[in-house]
């Protein structure tokens, strides 16, 4: 490779570390290896626990009913069967113990004199045996419930046209849900734990590199023996920093090809859920989180230069990464309404562009511009102080 | 050449260096000598340009170090206090880092490489990974990777420090072959033999100053004694009173 126009000195430099800290940390498998599973383990697991809800969900569609005096209400009985995936079975011995050694999810019993409160027109009693502290019971309880509201509202129309009322005089109101999220913004928000996954990788991709570029390279001694050489100490930061990001963005980008990858095996649609993620949607997720990373590289590296040893900078490495759980669990708790301002602000301006993204909404190029600027802005003021650090002799000898 | 004009350093209230003036010749090997905390390493740590000093005057072949530190650093080869390896590199990989960061590149780079760790015997160790070198050979590297620019001017800091006979005796023969090339050495050293055998000039430093200057029949005249060693003692002024 030949440039016409030699570059800057210290711009090759620069290239030089970047490098060499790449080559060294690549080298470094057990470092690697741990990157990697702590960047599998959320992805996983969300797929693995959005799965079982999908399967939770199919399951409540199919449900059992197991009926203790059947006979005594033939017509319910019949009209439940009629109902697409419902077994009518019969009865255990004891129903209420079946239900609290969790052998069936609900159970009805319909007493002795069903039948005549139920021709008498009186409301006829049923009890439905259910264990509310069972959470996996709860869609199979609910649907039951629903039938025989349903059940109820039938018999109630035909006994008021049959007296010559129209059943409308029966429904003083009537409630009718607007939906106004789009199912992909529906989806969105079940999946708002991939934004802060993503915001995790760019900290734990860079962390490794950080700390052993500058506390590492202290501890090790090399630091003096470095800074023996012509190289002027922003570019020796400057490299070190570059190195670390772009660790930082290997590992936003295979958590992101992770994650979507994951979806394609969720069976969303029983969810109620439709998710498309196409090319200009990853192409959007890597434009809002990329330029984080050379943030978290520039904070990590600052903080681990000023550190005293490589074990209190991991100190300070767990602490730093409180910072992007917090912006995720503040997103999950407190829904954001996107504001303008929040594209200003690092961190919280990737979460909600990348929430954005993955709802289908493009928030535009400017939302864009200004959130990568604001992570290259204090990503420079940043390596300007680390520079400063490394030209303070208590820094570099320690104290 | 390298010349130290009444360097002080002080860290807090304490004078570390204080007023060190000493000039280091080309194809000659000057030795710091002194004991323990005499200001040695602070020394050094100013002249290869890592600490800079609170007054005084650095000069690397007649450049002044402490306004242009890199174009001095560009000329000077340094095996310092701290001289850690990065374990995951090869000693190939080391040399050339550095060789690098001087701005070598390509053919003239990895010939300079393959030369020095030839020269130093190091040539078994070229792929090898420095985790798991021995304390000779990873000071060895450390020469190595300090010397890939041919710099005109050598500062070793006790480059002898801790290594066996076989490791001692190579260093030396490194000094003596960059003495023989014409180049400025300058050591330091708390190992009588070492200094009286290899310097032609000898600065002895203690309590951040310089006590006595010349070689060493001139120095051993100086204090009145026959053996360096006492000589030694009676120059730096931690010894029994005569």
């Amino acid at each position: 490779m030949k440039s016409p126009q030699p570059l800057p000195r210290w711009v090759r430099q620069t290239k030089v570390v970047l490098f060499k800290e790449l080559v060294d940390s690549f080298r470094d498998k057990r470092a690697l290896s741990s990157i990697l599973l702590s960047i599998m383990v959320g992805p996983l697991i969300t797929a693995f626990m959005m799965n079982r809800i999908a399967d939770r969900q199919k399951e409540a569609d199919d449900v059992r009913v197991p009926i203790v005096g059947a006979r005594n209400a033939p017509a319910l009985v019949q009209w439940l069967s009629q109902q697409s995936g419902v077994v009518v079975t019969p009865p255990p011995a004891d129903p209420e113990q079946a239900v609290r050694e969790q052998s069936e999810y609900v159970v009805l019993v319909v007493p002795q004199d069903y039948a005549d409160d139920f021709r008498a027109s009186r409301p006829a009693g049923i009890k439905v045996i259910a264990d509310s502290a069972r959470a996996d019971a709860r869609a199979q309880v609910e649907r039951v419930q629903r039938l025989l509201a349903q059940y109820n509202a039938e018999i109630g129309a035909l006994r008021l046209i049959g007296r010559g009322v129209s059943p409308a005089a029966a429904t003083p109101i009537k409630v009718e849900s607007v939906e106004v999220s789009t199912t992909q913004q529906r989806a969105a928000k079940l999946l708002s734990v991939i934004p802060l996954m993503v915001l995790l990788a760019a900290f734990t991709g860079a962390m490794q590199l950080a700390t052993d570029a500058t506390a590492g390279e202290r501890e090790r001694g090399s630091l003096e023996a470095l800074l023996v050489n012509p190289v002027p100490r922003g570019a020796l930061a400057l490299g070190k920093v570059i190195a670390a990001a772009l660790s930082a963005m290997l590992a936003v980008m295979v958590t992101a090809v992770l994650c979507t990858a994951l979806l394609r095996f969720i069976p969303l649609q029983e969810l109620g859920m439709r998710f498309r993620f196409g090319a200009p949607h990853m192409l959007g997720l890597m434009a809002a989180a990329l330029p984080m990373c050379l943030l978290t590289a520039a904070v990590q590296s600052c903080v681990a230069t000023l550190a005293k040893s490589f074990k209190e900078a991991q100190t300070y490495m767990g602490i730093l990464i409180l910072a992007p759980m917090l912006v995720g669990v503040m997103g999950t708790l407190y829904p954001i309404d996107h504001q303008p301002w929040m594209y200003g602000v690092p961190l919280l301006g990737q979460y909600v562009l990348v929430t954005s993204v993955l709802g289908g909404y493009a928030p535009g190029p400017i939302a864009f511009g200004a959130a990568a600027l604001a992570c290259v802005a204090s990503a420079a003021l940043l390596l300007r102080a680390t520079v400063a650090l490394l030209n303070d002799e208590r820094i570099v000898f320690g104290r | 050449m390298i010349a130290a004009i009444d360097l002080k350093k002080y860290f807090g209230p304490v004078a570390a260096v204080n007023g060190v003036t000493f000039t280091a010749k080309d194809g000659q090997v000057t030795g710091l000598l002194g004991p323990n905390g005499a200001g040695k390493t602070t020394t050094l740590r100013m002249l290869y340009g890592v600490m800079r000093p609170d007054d005084g005057t650095i000069e690397v072949d007649h450049i002044d170090a402490t306004k242009h530190p890199r174009d001095a650093q560009a000329r000077l080869g340094v095996l310092p206090d701290l001289a850690g390896l990065y374990p995951r590199l090869t000693a190939r990989e080391q040399v050339r880092y550095y060789g690098e960061l001087h701005g070598l590149e390509g053919e003239a780079l990895e010939e300079r490489t393959d030369e020095l760790l030839k020269t130093l015997d190091l040539s078994h160790l070229a792929n090898r990974r420095s985790a798991g070198y021995s304390h000779g050979e990873r000071t060895k590297v450390a020469i190595a990777r300090a010397l890939v620019h041919e710099p005109q001017n050598v500062i070793l800091d006790e480059p002898t420090n801790g290594l066996d006979v076989m490791s001692t005796r190579a260093v030396r023969a490194i000094i003596k072959r960059l003495k023989a090339e014409g180049r400025c050495v300058l050591f330091s050293s708390h190992v009588m033999q070492e200094v009286s055998a290899l310097c032609d000039s000898i600065v002895v430093i203690a309590g951040g100053k310089v006590v006595a200057h010349g070689t060493p029949d001139e120095l051993r005249a100086k204090a009145g004694y026959d053996s360096l060693e006492d000589a030694f003692v009676a120059l730096a002024g931690s010894g029994e009173p005569r």
